[in-house]
């Protein structure tokens, strides 16, 4: 870590996180911003970037959710193992909203985010009680009993699934609302968790993790403040949810409710750097680029799998922090990349 | 009378009571030193305090209030502050960090900042490893930093359980010469020591607890003096000069 510099901004501003005295960071943030933004424009020119509009939107639902998932995976210390159920929730509550009462999704994806979040308060006062391999044993037999229930649920579908609507947009910008979208929530993710990892909030759900019997001698209200943040991570996986329903036309249990999905969160957020702002999204961009470039090269043979498993064991071996994680641990970090 | 421990009778789990009808009294702006052989119910007795562990039997008054019934961040809230054995830092986060921890329960960051600022002002050392990770410092210097951790609160009682423990004996008079700045400042210290001598020498008061219950207590100096507990407690022998083995 750069002692030096990090001194720097402490003795400026005691207690705030110094964004003023980090440039790089800054600059690199802003322009990375306003190129994502026109990019979809260049579809408009060439007409083939499709493909690549669907990667980019894709990596940033990840980046929301893999960022939501470190509140409580990261920060906290909580691995769920459970979070595409708050992905099945917002799919389908906008998807029945759409279905039933034709409201478009990007309109119900705030309220599927609530909705997800309040089911996590829910979940969260009865799994939250246990700890360690216990609560992950807990958030798994969360999705199968949500997955129960969806596929015996006749009004969503039950286990054919409902099919949505297909938006009916020219394909040269059929991709811009969900991209848009997907941005969207990526960015509120990633400002959510800096903003936490900077809070006090943030700050007793970090001593959670550490140490949860000296957060309670500290004065924490351990349980409130791990339900909190079961919930809270929850939000922006409830609206990425609603978003990629509406972008695949169509909801099944089978697609949205298998532990493989949820595995995906927690692997990205351990390759990048559990605990880290940056960490989730690092992780999962390089995560899904790997993947997908396996894919490309070994079809969906099982040795992508493979693959993909043979690369998170290379980088955990030299960056047993993650990615960002080590690097900072190391004062490697390059500038633009610490969110911290 | 600051703190009044009545009758307590404690234990974990289904265990059996290790403390077994303890009494005791504090009074302001005093130093107290508990001492008592392994298992005599030292540390048990300080978690009774502060709230980690409810007593089965009797009550604890601070202020006259009962508090024996109280969570512990409600005890900490009141003004009794625990530095626990294994100093409870948090290890993976800097010197500043784990002094915000200490004042966690006030609303007021800035305020919590300013109190930090007092405390770095005290031990300067902690404001130089201010952004360094807690692990990185040595054990006088993570005693030092749960010290001024629990200054933060600016308690009326502050407890230390074994604040020696793994100290060099240099560095372990280091540790108590900084109790004795929190006793000028006006604040109530109850420490427990197996390093019987050193605890004694720098209180005013001392309690000798055996087998759950207060086997004697009185003025520090003449419990170091006194011959019967010097044979059961202290060891037999007179200490050399300046020696710390108890």
């Amino acid at each position: 870590m750069s002692a030096a510099a990090n001194a720097k901004t402490e003795l400026q501003s005691p207690g705030l996180p110094g964004s003023a005295s980090k440039p790089a960071r800054k600059w690199f943030l802003a322009a990375l911003l306003i190129a994502l933004l026109l990019f979809p424009l260049t579809n408009l020119v060439s007409g083939s970037m499709n493909y690549v509009l669907f990667m980019m939107l894709y990596i940033f639902m990840y980046i929301a959710m893999a960022s939501s998932w470190n509140i409580i995976g990261g920060y906290t210390g909580y691995t769920s193992l459970g979070h595409n159920v708050f992905f099945a929730i917002g799919a389908y509550f906008s998807g029945v909203m759409l279905v039933y009462f034709k409201i478009s999704p990007y309109l119900t994806a705030p309220l599927a985010g609530l909705l997800a979040m309040g089911v996590g308060l829910l979940v969260g006062v009865i799994s939250l009680r246990t700890r360690g391999p216990a609560f992950i044993i807990s958030t798994v037999a969360m999705i199968l009993l949500v997955k129960i229930t969806f596929d015996n649920w006749d009004y969503i579908g039950g286990s054919n699934g409902l099919s949505l609507p297909i938006p009916d947009l020219d394909v040269t910008i059929s991709k811009f609302p969900p991209y848009y979208a997907m941005l969207l929530l990526a960015v509120g993710a990633v400002y959510l968790s800096y903003r936490i990892r900077h809070s006090k909030f943030g700050l007793g759900l970090r001593a959670i993790s550490q140490d949860e019997t000296k957060a309670e001698v500290a004065g924490i209200n351990t349980n409130y403040y791990k339900i909190l943040a079961f919930a809270i991570s929850a939000l922006f996986v409830g609206m990425a949810g609603s978003i990629w329903g509406y972008y695949l036309t169509y909801l099944r249990p089978n697609i949205f409710l298998t532990v493989l999905m949820a595995a995906q969160l927690v692997l990205m957020t351990l390759l990048g750097g559990k605990g880290t702002v940056a960490g989730p999204v690092v992780g999962a961009v390089v995560f899904i680029l790997a993947n997908e470039f396996f894919v490309s090269q070994l079809g969906f043979t099982e040795l992508n799998i493979v693959a993909t498993g043979v690369l998170m064991i290379v980088v955990l071996l030299f960056f047993p922090e993650g990615i960002v994680g080590t690097l900072k641990e190391r004062g490697k970090l390059p500038q633009f990349l610490d969110w911290e | 009378m600051l703190l009044e421990v009545q009758n307590v009778h404690a234990g974990y789990g289904a265990g059996p009571s290790i403390l077994q009808g303890l009494s005791m009294a504090v009074e302001k702006g005093q130093s107290y030193c508990i001492i008592g052989p392994n298992g005599a119910g030292k540390s048990t007795l300080l978690k009774v305090i502060c709230g980690l562990l409810h007593p089965r039997q009797g009550q604890v008054l601070f202020k006259g209030n009962p508090i024996h019934t109280l969570r512990t961040d409600q005890i900490l809230m009141q003004g009794i502050s625990f530095v626990p054995q294994d100093r409870s830092l948090f290890p993976d986060m800097t010197v500043r960090e784990n002094l915000r921890m200490g004042g966690y329960i006030l609303k007021d960051r800035k305020e919590v900042e300013r109190r930090i600022d007092a405390v770095y002002e005290l031990f300067p050392l902690l404001k130089e490893r201010g952004n360094q990770l807690a692990k990185t410092l040595s054990g006088g210097q993570q005693q030092m930093l749960a010290i001024g951790r629990s200054m933060v609160l600016r308690p009326e009682i502050i407890m230390l359980d074994e604040p020696s423990l793994g100290l060099a004996p240099k560095i372990a008079r280091q540790i108590f010469d900084s109790i004795q700045f929190l006793k000028q400042g006006g604040m109530t210290v109850l420490l427990v020591e197996q390093n019987a001598r050193l605890g004694l020498k720098s209180a005013d008061w001392g309690f000798v607890l055996d087998l759950g219950k207060m086997s004697f207590d009185g003025p520090a100096d003449s419990i170091l003096a006194d011959e019967r507990i010097q044979e059961l407690y202290l060891g037999r022998q007179k200490p050399p000069r300046g020696g710390e083995t108890a």
